[in-house]
C-alpha cells in the first residue's frame, strides 16, 4: 500500500474503530462498577485465538468455506470471550465488590497474567499467523472513493463497528435492559430496591464488553496478520487511554477517544516510525490528565452507562 | 450433592472454556494458508502433568489451613515468633542482632550463591519501595520497574560520558532524581482517582522501555555496559561478589530502618489513613494529595537507587529491566508477603525470587541420583516448572486477594480492613 496521507488517515481510523470496541468494555464496566477491568485486554486476546481455533475446527468439519467459517468463527469467539468475561467477573470482582479498591484491581491483574501465560504455555510462545486464506480476499481488494483507497477489510471493520455502535446505543438508551443498566450505574442499592437484578446486570456488562472485545480481536488479528499471547495488554493500554480521553464511563466518549488515539498512532507511525507508537499514546494520556482530566465528553454525566 | 452443585457447574464451565486451548492444537497449512485444528490430548496432559507438583503443594497448603482451623496450630507459632507482632521492645533491636549474622553469611557462600543473594537484596529494596505506595498508601502502581530502569540507565549513561562516576556517587544522585520523576508523573494523576496511577505508571514503563530500546545513546535492545572502575569491585581482600553482597545488605537494612521509622511517624499514620478512607482522612486534616505524592516519589526514589545498585553489581543494563513482567513480579512479592507489612514484603521478595531461581537450577541437576530416581512424569514436571512461574504468580495473586488479602505475614485486622471498605 502506498503511504499517502489519506491512506494513513484511513488506516488510523480503522485502528481507532477496533480500539473503540475494546474501549467500550472498559468504559461500561467502569460506568457500572466504578472499577477498571484490568483483564479486559486479555479477553480481547482470548477472542483472537478462539476465532482461529474455531475456524480450524470448522474447516476440518466441512472444508474451507470462507464466509461461513469466518462468520461462525467470530460468533464462537464472542461466545468464548463472553464466557471468560463472566468468569473474570465471578472470580475477580464479585466477591471483592465491597473491598478496598486495591483488592479487585490486584485480582484482575492476577487473572490477566494468568490468561496471558495460559495461552503462552498451551497455544504458542511465538506469534501465530492468521490464516491468510480467510483474509486475503478482504485485504487484496480495494475500493476507490475519490482520493481515498479503502481495502475491503477496512470497510468491514468500519461498517461492523458502526453497526455495533448503533445497536449498542439503541440498547442502552431505548430498551428495558439499557434502563436497568443505567439505573445500576447510577445507584446499585436504589436499583436493587426497585427490582433491577443488579448482579445479573453487572455480569451482563462484563459479557457484553467481552463479546465486543472478541470482535475487535478477530478484526485486529486479520488486520495485523499475527496473534501473540501478550498483545492484550498493549491494546488494553491504548483502549484504556481512549476511554480516559473520551471521559471514562461515557460511551460516545470512548468511541471518540479511540478514533483520536488511532489517528495519533497512525500519524506517529507516519512521522517517526512504528516503534514510537506507545510513546505517543503515553504522551496523549499524560496530556489529557494534565489538561482535561475528566476527558473530552466527561461532563455529560446523564449519558453515563 | 446440592452443596457441590455450584462447584461442579463452575468446574464444567471452566473445562468448556479452556477446552480448545488445552486439548486442541493449531495446524497451519503453509501451502494454501488455511488452518486446521487437530485433537491433541497429549498437550493438555502435559500441561496438567507439569503442574502436578503445584497441585500437590496447593493440596498440602489447603490441608494445613484446615488442620489449623481445627487445632489452632498457628497460635503457638505466633507466640514463639512474637517479635514479629506487637512486642515493641524486641522489634526495635532484632535488626541490630540480625545484621551481623546476615553480613557474616558473606563468607559462607560461593560466588554464584552470593550473586543470587545480592539480587534478592535488590528485589527486597524494590519490594520495600513498592510497599510504600501499594501497601501503606493503598495506591496501585503497575509500572514500578520503569523507575528501576530509570535509575539503572541514568547511572549507565552518565558514567559513559563522565568517565569517573562510581556507584557510590550515582546512587545518592539517582535517589532524588527518581523521586523527582515520580513527583512529576504523580502530579497529574494523583489529584484524580487512585486507579489512574496504575495505568499512568504502566504507560510510563512501556514508553520508557520503548524509548531506551530505540535510541542510540541508550544502546538499543542490547543495553549498555558499566565501566569496570565505576561498578562494585573487590576491596580489601574481599571478592567482587562479597563486596556487592555486603553493600546491598547494608542498604536493605538502612531502608528497612528508614521505612519503619517513617511508617510509625505521623507521615506513616497519614498514609494509612488515606488507605483506609481518603475522604475521612482529608476531613481530619491530612493533606491527602501531598502525602500521596510523597509516598509515590519516595518509592520511585528507592527504585531508582536500587537500579543503580543493580547496574553496579551486574555490570550492564538492558531494556529487560523494565519489562511488564518485572513490575508484576515485584507487585506479586508485595502482595504475597503482606500489603503494608515491611517484614512480610522482605519475605515475599525472598520467596518469589528464590523459588523460581532454584527451580531453574533444578533443571541443571537433572542427571543427579535423586532426580533419576523420580518417576518420569514428575521429573519432567520439575524441569518445566520454571516456565510456569508467571502462570502461578497470576493464580497466587487472585487466590491471595480472595482468601488471604493480608498476605503471608499479616493480621486478621488487616484482612477485615481490605475486604470491607
Amino acid at each position: 500500500m502506498s503511504s499517502t496521507l489519506t491512506d494513513i488517515l484511513v488506516g488510523g481510523i480503522s485502528r481507532g474503530a477496533m480500539y473503540a470496541l475494546v474501549a467500550l468494555g472498559y468504559t461500561m464496566v467502569y460506568g457500572v462498577l466504578g472499577m477498571i477491568n484490568f483483564a479486559h485486554g486479555e479477553i480481547f486476546m482470548i477472542g483472537m485465538f478462539s476465532c482461529v481455533f474455531a475456524m480450524g475446527v470448522f474447516s476440518l468439519a466441512w472444508g474451507n468455506l470462507i464466509v461461513l467459517n469466518l462468520t461462525l468463527g467470530i460468533v464462537v469467539a464472542m461466545i468464548i470471550s463472553a464466557g471468560y468475561g463472566y468468569a473474570n467477573e465471578r472470580i475477580a470482582y464479585r466477591r471483592l465488590r465491597k473491598a478496598h479498591v486495591l483488592a479487585p484491581l490486584t485480582s484482575a491483574i492476577g487473572i490477566s497474567t494468568f490468561l496471558q501465560y495460559f495461552i503462552f504455555l498451551t497455544v504458542s510462545r511465538d506469534a501465530v499467523n492468521f490464516p491468510r486464506f480467510y483474509s486475503d480476499y478482504l485485504t487484496n481488494h480495494h475500493l476507490k472513493l475519490g482520493p481515498v483507497d479503502f481495502s475491503y477489510l477496512q470497510i468491514m471493520i468500519l461498517g461492523l463497528t458502526f453497526v455495533i455502535m448503533c445497536a449498542l446505543f439503541y440498547l442502552i438508551n431505548h430498551t428495558r435492559l439499557g434502563i436497568a443498566l443505567r439505573a445500576t450505574a447510577q445507584d446499585q442499592l436504589m436499583a436493587s430496591l426497585v427490582g433491577v437484578p443488579v448482579n445479573k446486570i453487572i455480569a451482563f456488562t462484563f459479557i457484553l464488553g467481552s463479546a465486543l472485545a472478541a470482535i475487535a480481536g478477530v478484526m485486529y488479528s486479520m488486520y495485523n496478520d499475527t496473534l501473540i499471547f501478550n498483545s492484550g495488554y498493549r491494546i488494553g493500554l491504548k483502549a484504556f487511554t481512549a476511554a480516559i480521553l473520551g471521559g471514562i464511563g461515557n460511551v460516545p466518549g470512548a468511541v471518540l477517544g479511540a478514533l483520536i488515539i488511532g489517528l495519533t498512532e497512525a500519524l506517529t507511525t507516519y512521522g517517526f516510525g512504528s516503534e514510537w507508537d506507545d510513546v505517543s499514546t503515553f504522551a496523549m494520556l499524560m496530556l489529557v490528565l494534565l489538561l482535561r482530566p475528566r476527558g473530552l465528553l466527561g461532563e455529560r454525566v446523564a449519558n453515563k452507562v | 450433592m446440592a452443596r457441590w452443585r455450584p462447584y461442579l457447574l463452575g468446574l464444567l464451565g471452566v473445562a468448556a472454556l479452556t477446552f480448545p486451548f488445552l486439548w486442541l492444537q493449531l495446524r497451519p497449512n503453509t501451502t494454501d494458508n488455511t488452518i486446521q485444528t487437530a485433537w491433541a490430548p497429549e498437550h493438555g496432559l502435559q500441561f496438567f502433568g507439569d503442574l502436578l507438583p503445584v497441585f500437590l503443594a496447593a493440596l498440602l497448603i489447603w490441608l494445613g489451613v484446615r488442620a489449623n482451623r481445627r487445632w489452632r496450630l498457628s497460635d503457638t507459632i505466633a507466640l514463639t515468633a512474637a517479635w514479629q507482632s506487637a512486642d515493641k521492645t524486641w522489634s526495635r533491636y532484632w535488626a541490630w542482632i540480625a545484621m551481623p549474622l546476615v553480613l557474616c553469611g558473606t563468607f559462607g557462600f560461593g560466588p554464584s550463591n552470593l550473586t543470587l543473594m545480592t539480587d534478592v537484596g535488590i528485589y527486597m529494596l524494590l519490594a520495600l519501595g513498592l510497599n510504600i505506595t501499594v501497601g501503606m498508601t493503598g495506591l496501585l502502581v503497575l509500572g514500578y520497574a520503569g523507575f528501576y530502569a530509570f535509575g539503572a540507565y541514568f547511572f549507565a549513561i552518565t558514567q559513559q560520558h563522565a568517565g569517573f562516576f562510581p556507584w557510590w556517587i550515582a546512587a545518592p544522585v539517582a535517589f532524588p532524581l527518581g523521586g523527582l520523576m515520580g513527583y512529576l508523573l504523580g502530579l497529574p494523576c494523583l489529584r484524580l482517582r487512585g486507579d489512574y496511577l496504575a495505568i499512568v505508571t504502566l504507560g510510563f514503563a512501556e514508553a520508557f522501555r520503548e524509548t531506551i530500546s530505540n535510541l542510540d545513546f541508550t544502546g538499543g535492545a542490547q543495553g549498555l555496559s558499566i565501566e569496570a572502575g565505576n561498578k562494585l569491585r573487590g576491596l580489601a581482600g574481599l571478592s567482587h561478589q562479597q563486596v556487592a553482597y555486603v553493600v546491598v545488605a547494608l542498604v536493605v537494612f538502612l531502608a528497612v530502618f528508614f521505612v519503619q521509622r517513617l511508617y510509625h511517624s505521623p507521615i506513616g499514620r497519614a498514609w494509612v489513613a488515606i488507605r483506609e478512607n481518603e475522604i475521612a482522612a482529608s476531613a481530619v486534616g491530612v493533606p491527602v494529595v501531598q502525602m500521596k505524592l510523597f509516598a509515590f516519589s519516595l518509592s520511585a526514589a528507592i527504585a531508582a537507587a536500587a537500579g543503580v545498585l543493580s547496574g553496579a553489581s551486574d555490570g550492564f543494563v538492558s531494556p529487560t529491566l523494565c519489562q511488564f513482567n518485572q513490575s508484576i513480579s515485584i507487585l506479586a512479592m508485595v502482595i504475597l508477603g503482606g500489603l503494608g507489612n515491611t517484614y512480610g514484603v522482605l519475605l515475599g521478595a525472598a520467596l518469589l525470587y528464590l523459588v523460581p531461581e532454584y527451580l531453574k537450577r533444578v533443571s541443571m541437576l537433572q542427571d543427579s541420583a535423586f532426580f533419576t530416581s523420580l518417576p518420569d512424569f514428575l521429573r519432567a514436571s520439575f524441569l518445566h516448572l520454571a516456565d510456569y512461574q508467571f502462570l502461578i504468580f497470576g493464580a497466587v495473586m487472585v487466590l491471595m486477594m480472595l482468601y488471604r488479602p493480608q498476605g503471608l505475614l499479616g493480621s486478621t485486622r488487616r484482612k477485615e480492613e481490605i475486604l470491607h471498605r
